[in-house]
């Protein structure tokens, strides 16, 4: 097994190098600059600016002097647009803001999103069963841009019971209820009906049959022999989800003005602020990758047929 | 160059500005306990350092932590900061400004000329990359230009200190009065605190870093949420302030900033597109609108590059003509935006705007004319002109287009309407491929030269590729007309003539603001705000 662990990273150096030499260049291709302004600089004021960030360098240069900031100094340089700010420093202040909202939208959406799957599978064609299926369809269509401002509507402006934006931190919950729900909504629907299904076909096999003809209870089938293999589908749809809401979305970042990465993420593009934006790809590209490992661990923990 | 009899006679005449107080309380105004105000930004600021500054937000905030030269008063007024007063030589070369000796940082050091000549020679030095360097060519001061390209050392700028109170700046060639004095209440040319800069390098601008000499100080900025400031003690007029803190905050959404006004967490909103009438009517107390110095127009791409259609200025002229401009202020922007015909917004600081002949033409006579131009130069139902409008990814710009659209169909015009991304748009348009592009300038100095010298075919920064020689010797004379006004008038009427571009409204400024700030919205049309000249009554 760990040896397995080190395999799979060493498999990540190649596709991180790989990854920032991609999107770097492909970023750089996209047409207009970090500088291209609707009132044009004069040529003179422009090459400047260039020269200060190595953009007129050739693009090949520009690249191997990129990744050797990355790899020897762990150094993405300065943001292009906020210039008073460097990329890691941008990162060091967005991600933690992301991570704690996106950590309690992920644990929310999991906890939710299961029990409200399972019930229904084990409830199957009761109201129950119609209820959690008529929630979880409801929240899908619900997109986190028509939910974010209906609940400020509701709670900032009604009842003044949550502040309508800002983030001060794990402890100050008022900051990040909204945030949360709207996030974690539509992934607690997919998770829930995921694993209503999954759920229903656990509940048919033998196994369970058996468990059930043996007179076991309900209630320690489910928890002990159908809970666990109808996780898998899940867990290999967490991976991908919880980097998703770790680093935040763009929504949620500009409708509740949390500071957030996600939104530097897209603005980055737009503005072509090309730091900026490695240093987000290359963060995400990270987390992808270890929580698809981590992911990959889990499986071999619920799944004893699985062995590497 | 032939001496100016008036400016002449302007000569050693010193100039000295009304010494006004920050924030004046009306008669009857009774000031609330709570003096701290929240305040709307649509992005967060990019930098704090004057000199680098290129955005609103930016200078939003800079003006209240620096103060440069001269200042504005809420009414738009020019009142004295850190200058008293100024000379001009004979010649119009010399500007000699007198600074006040009570001024200081907030660290306690006095703001000297020294501090001055720092941030001018600063804000050309190649080694800043300041997107705003050009702020200084324009003003032609002394090398400022070679500067620029490299040519000479910084310290070669036409800008040095006297003594530590008197500033002393050389021009190349004199400019208007108003011009110089309307530039210097720009950020770019702000004092510079260069003990912290030498310290800190680019870091120096972090809150417990940054120094200033302006009303307030840095407390905090976090970056994507809220700035925050409080009111600085040693600021030199700081027993006339009045605000004690004030809070940036961050939002993206304009329907959200507007929510959270209502909610009462800020002090001031936009309005959000299309809901001016509406809210009018529900807050008519809190609603306001005023000029504001932006055009918008559509471009014609004139250079090589373009159709040959374009070329043809009967057909350009057809093109604005159809062109139904009160549709696009009144039943599609409804914001009080006003109808262009041409260049400069009239609503700039000692204008004349020009009296445009088809400008008080019905809409139906102008349609008639149009068509019978087309006809002229070729075109009609069997050969029809076909032509591609670009503009950038927006709704507003979208529905302005589309109309645009079924303008020219009614005098035969096929049009296809192609929408980019911000960047490939704004990188299309200044390499000339485009045909029709939508654009927009929003005056970054209260002076008419800002806008007009942008069709000037020295500078070629205009989309269009319009080159007058007559155009650009008017722009050239107006630096040293007696009555500006009269050149301003010229290049409107030769910008009308040729067509380079079809305006089309002049902005409005509107936004919410609460019943119990006073100060604010601020008459002049650059949108410059000092919190200092604002303040709280109780409701």
């Amino acid at each position: 097994m760990i040896r397995y662990i080190f395999r799979r990273l060493g498999h990540a150096i190649p596709v991180m190098l790989i990854l920032i030499v991609f999107s770097f260049v492909i970023m750089h291709l996209a047409p207009g600059g970090p500088f291209t302004r609707e009132r044009a600089l004069p040529p003179q004021v422009l090459a400047n600016i260039n020269a200060k960030y190595g953009l007129d360098q050739p693009l090949w240069k520009q690249t191997l002097d990129y990744l050797w900031g990355i790899v020897v100094h762990f150094d993405f340089g300065p943001s292009f647009v906020y210039t008073d700010q460097s990329v890691n420093s941008i990162i060091a202040q967005g991600f933690p803001i992301t991570l704690t909202y996106g950590t309690i939208s992920g644990v929310v959406a999991i906890a939710v999103g299961v029990t409200l799957g399972a019930v229904a599978a084990i409830r199957h064609n009761s109201w129950l069963d119609s209820l959690a299926v008529g929630v979880s369809v409801t929240a899908q269509v619900l997109p986190n841009f028509v939910m974010a401002p209906i609940l400020v509507v509701i709670f900032t402006l009604w009842l003044h019971w949550l502040p309508g934006g800002g983030f001060e931190g794990l402890l100050s919950p008022a900051y990040w209820i909204m945030p949360v729900i709207a996030l974690s909504t539509s992934y607690m629907a997919s998770i829930a009906r995921m694993m209503r299904s999954s759920m229903l076909e656990v509940m048919n096999q033998n196994h369970i049959r058996t468990a059930r003809a043996k007179g076991l209870a309900m209630r320690r089938i489910v928890m002990k022999h159908a809970l666990k293999p109808a996780l898998l589908p899940v867990i290999s749809y967490l991976g991908p989800a919880f980097v998703g809401m770790i680093t935040g979305s763009v929504v949620i970042d500009m409708y509740f003005s949390t500071g957030g990465i996600g939104k530097f993420f897209v603005d980055s593009a737009l503005n072509r602020d090309y730091a900026v934006m490695m240093g987000i790809t290359v963060l995400l590209g990270g987390l992808t990758i270890v929580f698809n490992l981590l992911v990959d661990i889990l499986y071999a923990w619920i799944d004893p047929k699985i062995r590497y | 160059m032939k001496p100016n009899p008036l400016l002449a006679l302007a000569v050693a005449l010193s100039f000295i500005v009304p010494n006004a107080s920050a924030a004046t309380v009306a008669p009857g105004d009774t000031l609330a306990e709570n003096q701290d105000i929240d305040l709307w930004l649509l992005d967060d600021i990019k930098t704090l350092d004057p000199q680098k500054s290129a955005s609103v937000g930016d200078s939003d905030a800079i003006r209240q932590l620096f103060e440069g030269l001269y200042s504005q008063a809420a009414n738009g007024d020019l009142v004295p900061g850190v200058a008293t007063g100024h000379e001009v030589s004979a010649d119009g070369l010399i500007w000699t400004f007198h600074l006040r000796p009570e001024a200081t940082w907030s660290n306690g050091d006095p703001v000297t000329a020294q501090d001055f000549v720092y941030a001018w020679r600063r804000l050309v030095d190649p080694e800043t990359a300041s997107e705003k360097a050009s702020a200084l060519t324009d003003l032609k001061v002394k090398n400022a230009k070679a500067v620029i390209d490299g040519k000479l050392p910084p310290a070669e700028l036409g800008v040095r200190a006297i003594d530590a109170h008197t500033l002393e700046v050389t021009l190349d060639q004199p400019i208007p009065h108003g011009y110089m004095i309307a530039s210097v209440t720009n950020t770019n040319t702000f004092p510079a605190p260069r003990a912290v800069i030498e310290t800190y390098g680019d870091a120096w601008t972090q809150p417990g870093h940054l120094i200033g000499n302006g009303a307030y100080s840095l407390v905090e900025h976090r970056i994507g949420q809220k700035i925050v400031l409080k009111r600085n003690p040693r600021y030199r007029d700081d027993a006339h302030t009045i605000v004690k803190s004030v809070t940036f905050h961050v939002i993206n959404e304009e329907n959200q900033a507007l929510t959270r006004f209502r909610a009462g967490e800020l002090d001031v909103s936009p309005i959000p597109s299309g809901q001016y009438p509406r809210l009018k009517e529900k807050y008519p107390d809190q609603v306001y609108k005023k000029p504001r110095a932006c055009t918008y127009a559509y471009v014609f791409n004139l250079s090589l590059k373009g159709p040959e259609a374009l070329k043809d200025v009967r057909v350009r002229k057809g093109l604005s003509l159809a062109i139904d401009r009160s549709i696009i202020t009144d039943n599609i922007l409804k914001g009080g935006q006003i109808p262009a015909y041409s260049w400069t917004p009239p609503s700039m600081a000692g204008f004349k705007a020009p009296d445009i002949d088809y400008s008080h033409w019905s809409q139906a006579e102008r349609v008639a004319k149009a068509e019978n131009l087309l006809k002229q130069a070729g075109y009609g139902p069997d050969h029809p002109l076909k032509l591609t409008i670009s503009y950038n990814t927006s709704e507003a710009h979208k529905k302005i287009a589309v109309a645009i659209q079924q303008f020219w169909k009614a005098i035969g015009v096929e049009t296809r309407l192609e929408n980019m991304e911000w960047k490939v748009f704004t990188d299309r348009l200044h390499k000339h491929e485009y045909e029709v592009g939508r654009y927009a300038i929003c005056a970054g100095v209260d002076n008419a030269i800002d806008m007009l010298s942008f069709f000037k075919s020295t500078d070629s920064l205009n989309p269009t590729g319009f080159a007058s020689a007559d155009y650009d010797r008017l722009m050239n004379d107006v630096l040293t007309a007696t009555d500006p006004n009269i050149d301003y008038d010229q290049a409107e009427h030769t910008l009308a003539d040729k067509m380079p571009i079809a305006p089309i409204y002049f902005y409005t400024s509107n936004g919410m603001v609460k019943p119990d700030i006073r100060g604010f919205p601020v008459q002049n049309v650059l949108n410059f705000f000092y919190v200092r000249n604002m303040y709280r009554v109780v409701k």
